[in-house]
């Protein structure tokens, strides 16, 4: 949104003190390449939303909340031949609209949500990666929405929406054949580095390359990839995606003692 | 994504032809259709191309202009992508349709450029803080006929091939202001090394198997893919699952293997016919759109 320019009187662009400093930060400590940060997650935590959790990792926050299923707009008309299972025809089947927002403060600098870019990608990789694992067929004619809120980037943020985002619609209720879960992995520049399981902010803008991996671990599909940068060759990029699927497997208990807690809350509330 | 409706026999039978390697069109699973390239086809910008992938039908135009480099990368310029899927690719791209397709497939262009090796930005350079080239990279989507994403990155690649940017001095006075000169010779130019500029191979997803340059109907029948970046050396520069099924860990490993032999052969045929087509000089005919 432009400024209001009558009543704040000030320059047009604005930069942070902290791009004109010397590059003070040291290069991130060497850890082992395999560990996990710890991770804190709640679900069933908004009151307004269907479904809800939150996630923390390491310094990256995710509030993630689901609303829905509720008539989609724009409906669409015929059908199709029905999937199996009594499952809508492919034209009626639900639609999952995926949103992710990054909240101003959430990076280093302070930057204004805009429409385009980078948020509706990641919104887009949210979308396709959930997609799989939500059963669309049982909601036809309808939509869900999913809404994803960093509030802290701490590194590997999308893999920790995608996390929020599967917990966010097993607390709402929503039919899945499994959960996602999401993992970020990072490599260091230089000419002998190995992949880094879920990067932290420092390592990820040091990074030469980054992948996210997101996996459902029961039936140990891949529901969702992206990555970028100078990975170097495919026998690097498929040790990389081997390492997040560990990383994914290893993650799943915890998600699993999140979901059951907030089952035994909402049972246990009057 | 223009899409086509299918039956379920005809899914079925695209399907079990893929299984014995054998697709409707009679190409094997790692194939290409027929591609067109040719490039200087609109002279009013610095480089284009057109490209023709079977149906679809692509026109990608580079034009250089001055501007100020960003404050993180002060030494360098940059490239600025646009995509604009036209009406008549397909109905569904009137008015805002084709919006979010053409949203998706430029911030996958900025992601496979995203490094320092694809295109060497210290080139675009002018004057460190104050001036750089910015290369608006405009693609044009003039039909559609499935595999958009190859044929988009073979005609930025072609069209980065044939960009000329003049070359410009810059003066300082005695008293501190600054001056661009631009050369007198309109064939004085700096030409970008396309070596290291990847291209975007998609594998779809049809039963067990996984093909090369889907067809829409072939894209039909697919419910995931995977879209790889690879440069002429092998180097993989972005990797991407997309569509709204899920892979098994085991097909991901194999398409890769697919991809970095299939680009290599790309890259190999589309240089090979780029420095033909160049060596043919100002005198070779130009095809244009009644070819």
């Amino acid at each position: 949104m432009p400024g209001d320019h009558r009543r704040i009187r000030g320059p047009e662009e604005s930069q942070p003190p902290q791009l004109y400093a010397a590059d003070e930060e040291d290069a991130p400590a060497a850890r082992d390449p395999t560990r996990l940060r710890p991770v804190y997650a709640r679900a069933g935590l908004l009151s307004q939303a269907k479904g809800s959790a939150y996630l923390e990792a390491g310094g990256t926050k995710v509030l993630c909340a689901v609303s829905g299923p509720r008539q989609a707009e724009g409906g669409e008309r015929g059908g199709g031949p029905a999937g199996a299972g009594g499952e809508a025809p492919a034209a009626l089947r639900g639609r999952l609209l995926c949103d992710f927002r990054r909240a101003p403060f959430a990076g280093r600098r302070r930057r204004a949500p805009q429409g385009g870019g980078e948020e509706r990608e990641l919104a887009l990789a949210l979308q396709e990666a959930l997609e799989p694992a939500v059963r669309l067929g049982r909601y036809p004619r309808a939509q869900l929405e999913v809404s994803a809120l960093l509030l802290e980037d701490g590194g590997s943020a999308l893999a920790a929406a995608l996390t929020a985002a599967a917990l966010a619609l097993a607390d709402a209720g929503v039919e899945m054949y499994d959960l996602v879960v999401g993992c970020g992995l990072s490599l260091a520049p230089g000419p002998a580095s190995t992949w880094l399981l879920d990067p932290t902010r420092l390592e990820e803008e040091r990074a030469a390359a980054g992948l996210t991996v997101a996996l459902m671990p029961v039936l140990n599909q891949v529901a969702g990839l992206l990555g970028s940068g100078e990975g170097g060759l495919t026998e690097s990029w498929a040790e990389a995606v081997r390492l997040g699927l560990e990383g994914c497997q290893r993650l799943y208990p915890v998600l699993q003692q999140c979901l059951v807690r907030a089952a035994r809350r909402k049972g246990a509330a009057p | 994504m223009a899409s086509v409706a299918l039956s379920e026999a005809e899914k079925v039978y695209i399907m079990h032809g893929v299984q014995e390697d054998l697709r409707v069109d009679g190409r094997g699973c790692e194939d290409y259709r027929c591609v067109e390239v040719e490039t200087d086809v609109v002279s009013n910008t610095s480089g284009s191309a057109r490209v023709k992938l079977g149906h679809t039908d692509i026109l990608v135009g580079v034009k250089a202009e001055m501007g100020m480099p960003k404050l993180e990368k002060p030494n360098e310029g940059y490239l600025e992508f646009f995509v604009d899927c036209s009406a008549n690719a397909t109905p569904e791209f009137e008015g805002r349709g084709g919006d979010d397709l053409g949203t998706e497939i430029a911030n996958t262009l900025y992601r496979i450029f995203n490094n320092k090796s694809s295109v060497d930005l210290k080139t675009l350079c002018i004057s460190a803080r104050e001036h750089c080239w910015v290369l608006y990279v405009d693609v044009l989507l003039l039909e559609c006929d499935g595999n958009l994403f190859d044929a988009i990155s073979i005609a930025v690649k072609a069209a980065l091939f044939n960009t000329r940017i003049p070359r410009v001095r810059v003066l300082e006075d005695e008293e501190g202001s600054k001056d661009i000169e631009l050369s007198d010779d309109p064939y004085d130019c700096i030409r970008l090394s396309v070596e290291n500029v990847p291209c975007i191979v998609t594998l779809c997803k049809i039963g067990y198997r996984h093909v090369v340059d889907a067809t829409l109907q072939e894209e039909a029948c697919s419910l995931a893919s995977l879209l790889v970046s690879v440069t002429s050396k092998g180097v993989v520069t972005c990797l991407r699952k997309v569509g709204k099924g899920s892979l098994d860990p085991e097909s991901i490993f194999e398409m890769m293997e697919t991809s970095k032999r299939v680009g290599k052969v790309l890259h190999a045929s589309l240089q090979s016919i780029l420095h033909k087509e160049e060596s043919l000089g100002p005198r070779r005919q130009k095809v244009g759109f009644l070819g």
